[in-house]
Formats: structure tokens, sequence, C-alpha cells
């Protein structure tokens, strides 16, 4: 997509929208918020239904038990914090109260990966997919782009169990049409290739795509999956372009460590244990910077991307 | 002010005896958390037989009052309540220690009817206990809900952000009771963790609060009955109860917060109790 026509859309207000519009349908649908109410993912929802917006502090693990027995009297909460707060202060309250209980509970995680990066590495959150992962019944979605995400909103609604939604705060180019159809639980292929499959998520689709293009510029034929749904994980689409490709590679703005790379991996490892290369965030806190430069720093730019993939493809 | 009768009062104790019998005669198949359970047990028999509004044959009538039991390991005195009220058949309990038993050593709403919310966990309960509360003034209903406590869970810091948060709301449909029996795994909760006082902290939390003794039937009655004590408040009970009430030997103990009695002992402490039932049956009505 050529960068004039290109559309941006900012994740946090196109989710705001969609929760508007879902508390519009579904009285049950309430807010919660934990200090994070305003300019965030639920901004106008507060606005719009006062009374089913519930304010609970800067005390997430209150917040979340909140949620929980509020999904016992049939409301569908959708409760938001920044990343850190929600995935890990409250983390037990997710696993008993939420998860185990399969409880309704809708769980916005504000500002994923390098969303906030200048605030520092308490700010900058690396493990949310390996810890939530691990949790049974909770769906984990994690859209790319403005279509994505919008419809990830109604999606996590319909769904009668948990669900854990990665918001960016990056602008996030538009790569999908009005008439796309998210459905969960389904990747989907942007870009057909032959020669490797390149598997990302969230704001790494834009960069993976790019880096594509300037393979198949060095001769190079990738295939890109977007896995925007990290649970329950399309198995069979990594196996099918695996077996097409032979060779994979995730692209994470994560730690690699039980992320989107460790979750492909475990599919391959059983059934078609190719050769395969991680990129993303290689175990360790991030370093303070502008989301730009720690992308790059990180490798995580269309550019070092594609140089990693012709590493991977020269040594394999 | 209501006031139980003398009937009313010889019913309560031959119930809550009843339960601590039949509590020991689960502990036959393993061991259990017998001390919580014995200081709750009064106060959880006065709930199910004279306070909530409920249905054990309609467990779900969404018109009910709830009751969560935050402090999820006193579960056997809940599980003996429940069966005597006919939530479930009274041969369930004798399969505690069972392997995929339905009373579990913490209790499981998807196992059991009569469970509103699984715990175990602790600092848990009160949150949820809020939530349900405020959902009550979502939809219009008059329904209360009650959490228990124990003092020692008091230490956990998610129990003062509920106590914070229903405070805020002035969610005067809810009620804390808070198991005081002044004991923990490791001690006393004065040296392990001191949680007093209990009561100001609440007060200054904006609940309003009431200290009573968690074994005299009437003033539990009284007290229950009262709530809420300030229109526009939470209302917290700090109830001063003795861990193991009823096992004359295990009394006060924190040893036996959670207790592994051999099988060939559990006659003898069925009949220790007992005898404790005889003594303040003698006193009813005196």
């Amino acid at each position: 997509m050529s960068e004039n026509n290109a559309i941006f859309d900012d994740p946090r207000k196109v989710f705001a929208k969609a929760l508007v519009e879902l508390g519009e349908i579904n009285p049950d649908v309430i807010y919660i918020s934990c200090d994070s109410s305003l300019g965030a993912s639920g901004a106008d929802f507060n606005k719009r239904f006062p009374s089913r917006h519930f304010e609970f502090g800067i005390a997430e693990q209150n917040a979340m038990g909140e949620a929980a027995g509020f999904a016992t009297c049939k409301k569908i909460p959708f409760i938001a914090a920044y990343m850190p707060f929600v995935a890990f202060r409250c983390f037990e309250q997710v696993r008993d109260d939420v998860c185990k209980t399969k409880l309704n509970v809708k769980i916005m995680g504000n500002n994923c990966g390098f969303s906030v990066s200048a605030l520092g590495a308490t700010h900058t959150v690396l493990e949310d997919v390996s810890v939530m992962r691990a949790l049974p019944n909770l769906t984990i979605f994690s859209p790319c782009d403005g279509p994505e995400y919008y419809q990830a909103a109604f999606a996590a609604a319909e769904i009668d169990g948990p669900v854990f939604i990665r918001i960016h705060r990056q602008k996030a180019i538009r790569l999908h049409n009005d008439d796309f159809k998210f459905t969960p639980g389904k990747g989907e292929i942007l870009k057909k290739g032959k020669d490797i499959t390149l598997i990302s998520c969230s704001s790494m689709v834009a960069n993976t795509l790019e880096a594509a293009e300037m393979l198949l510029g060095a001769g190079v034929d990738a295939e890109v999956v977007n896995l925007s749904t990290i649970k329950p994980l399309d198995s069979d689409i990594i196996l099918e372009s695996s077996a097409k490709t032979g060779r994979v590679a995730t692209v994470e703005e994560h730690n690699i460590k039980g992320g989107l790379g460790g979750a492909v991996a475990e599919v391959l490892v059983k059934s078609n244990p190719v050769k395969m290369k991680m990129i993303g965030i290689n175990d360790l806190f991030a370093v303070v910077g502008e989301y730009d430069e720690l992308i790059e720093y990180y490798g995580l730019s269309p550019e070092k991307i594609f140089e990693s993939i012709m590493d991977f493809l020269n040594t394999f | 002010m209501s006031r139980l009768s003398a009937d009313d009062l010889k019913m309560l104790l031959e119930k809550s005896y009843m339960c601590r019998e039949n509590i020991l005669k689960m502990m036959r198949n393993a061991e259990g958390h017998i001390g919580g359970a014995f200081s709750s047990l009064d106060m959880i028999t006065v709930l199910y037989n004279k306070i909530l509004r409920h249905d054990p044959k309609n467990p779900k009538w969404p018109q009910r009052d709830r009751f969560i039991l935050s402090a999820g390991h006193k579960c056997l005195a809940l599980y003996a309540v429940l069966a005597d009220q006919g939530y479930f058949d009274e041969e369930i309990l004798w399969t505690y220690g069972q392997f995929m038993t339905k009373v579990a050593m913490h209790p499981e709403e998807k196992l059991l009817a009569g469970i509103e919310f699984p715990t175990g966990s602790l600092g848990h309960g009160l949150p949820v206990a809020h939530a349900i509360a405020l959902a009550a003034r979502l939809d219009n209903m008059d329904y209360r809900v009650f959490a228990m406590l124990g003092d020692g869970e008091c230490a956990e810091g998610s129990v003062w952000e509920a106590a914070m948060s229903a405070g805020h709301y002035k969610t005067d449909n809810l009620v804390a009771i808070i198991d005081k029996n002044g004991l923990q795994v490791n001690g006393s909760t004065y040296d392990v963790m001191s949680s007093a006082p209990l009561q100001d902290k609440f007060k200054a939390f904006g609940w309003s609060t009431a200290v009573i003794d968690g074994h005299d039937f009437s003033q539990v009655y009284e007290c229950l009955e009262s709530v809420p004590f300030e229109k526009g408040k939470p209302s917290c009970i700090v109830a001063n109860t003795t861990k193991c009430k009823g096992l004359d030997f295990a009394e006060g103990k924190f040893q036996y917060h959670h207790w592994h009695c051999e099988p060939d002992k559990i006659d003898e402490a069925i009949d220790i109790v007992n005898l404790a039932k005889s003594k303040e049956l003698e006193n009813v009505g005196k």
C-alpha cells in the first residue's frame, strides 16, 4: 500500500466507538476503568452511559474481582487498564475469578508492546501474551488494524466467556477493506507466497507486509499470515502454509519466549517441525525511547525484519 | 427490634451442633479446615435459617440474597448448612476427600448448588460481592449481599481496595462479616500480621460497623436483622469468635486451623461436641 493513500486508525478510538455501539445494542454491556477512563479505549462509553461505567481507581485487583461479580449477574463487563496493571497486577483475579469460572469478562489491555515506551520498562509490557496464553478458557485477540479492532470488540461481546484484547496505542495503517469479516480463532493470509511463511500479529503485521515486499524484490516470495487470534490458535493455517513453504518466521512486538513465536512453535514441533526463526524481543526488559527508536533498536522495522529473514534464509 | 424466641435459639443451637457433628463425620475421610469452620458456623447457621431471603429449591432465584464465603477454606461449615437447608442431598457430604468430590476443600460453584462464587485464594470475595451488590442497583433489585471474611484474610490488600470501593459507592446492600477468631495458620493474627483495629479501619473506609460475639445467636441475629446500619453506607460486622468452637481441646489453638484427625478419634471428637451442645442447651432461656 502506498503511503500516500494510506489510512491510519487510532486503535483506542476505534475500540471506543465500537464499545458505544455495543452499549446501544446491549444494555448488559458495562465498562470498568482503573483511573484510565479518559482518553482510553472506553472514553466515549462513560459519556454515553454514565450509569453503566464503573470507575474503581488505581486498584486493579478489586476492579477485576468486581468485573467477575458483575458477570455473575449477566452483565458483560469490558474492563480496561494499562497493560501491566490489567495483565499482571490482578493476574490471580483473572485466573481464579474470570478464567476458572469462565465468566463473561472482556479484558482490554491498553498500550501493548512499545506503545508507551518512553515511560520505561514498567509500562512497556513484552510478556502479556506469554502469561495470559497459559490460562485455560481465555480467548486472546491481538488485532492489527482499525477494521480488525472494531470487529474484535463485537466478537468479544458475542463470545460467552473471557476474552483478552491487546490494544496498541500507535496509529495502525488500515490493511483491511470495509467488506472484511473478522472470524475469531481464524488466521488470514494477507499475501500469498511459496518460499517462507511469515506470521505476525498486531502492529507487526504492517511491518511484516512491508518486509515481504522487500523480500519479493530480493527474489523471495513470502506468504504473510495475520494471526490476530492468539488463543485459540489457528493451527490449520500454520500447518497448511508451512507445508507449502517449508520455513516459518514469526514477527512480534513482544518477548519471543512464550509469545506468538512460542505459540506457533508449539504447533509446528508436533506436526511439521520445519526450520523456524522467531523475530521479536529476546528475553529482556526494554530500554527507554520513542516508539520508532525502539522498533529500530530491537530489529522490528520492515528493513530489519527483511534483513533477519534474509540471514535466516541464507543459513537454511 | 426483632428478637429470637427460646424455640429459635434452641433450633439454631441444635442445627449448628448437628452441622459440627456432620463436619467431623466428613473428616473421617480427610483433613480439613475445622478451626474456621467451627468459628463461623453459628453465624452461617443464623444467616441461612433466619436472615437470608433464599430458596434451596431454586438456588439461582434472581431475587435471592447472596452469601459469598470469601474465606473459602471455611467451606465445611457452608457445606453442612447448605445440606441441612436442602440445597443438595446430605449423602454428598460423605464424599468429602474422595476423588472428584463435589465438596472440595475450597468451594466450587459449578459443582454444588448454593455456592455463589468459588473461593479459596483469600481476598477475592469482597470485590466480587461488592459488584453483585452494585448490579442489584443497576437492575433495580433489592437483594442484599453478605460476604464472610477471616481476620487473617484482612491482610490481603484487595480486601481494602474493595472496602474503599464500597465506601466510595455507598453500597448499603453490602454486608461484610469478619469472623475474627484471632488466629491464622502460623499463630495469632496479632503476632503474624495485626489487622487491628478492624472496626476503626472499616469505619475510616466509609462503612458503618458493629462488634458482636459471633457465637451469641441473639446478638448475631439482631445485628444481621438491623443491616444496613446506616443508609448510604455498607455494613461491617466484626464478630469475635473462637477458633474450633465446640471442640474444647482445640478451641483457640492455631494448630487446629487445619486438622488431620486420626479416623479412630472422630467418634471421640463427636462425643466432645455433643457434650458442648448439651451444656449450651441447658443454658437456653436462662
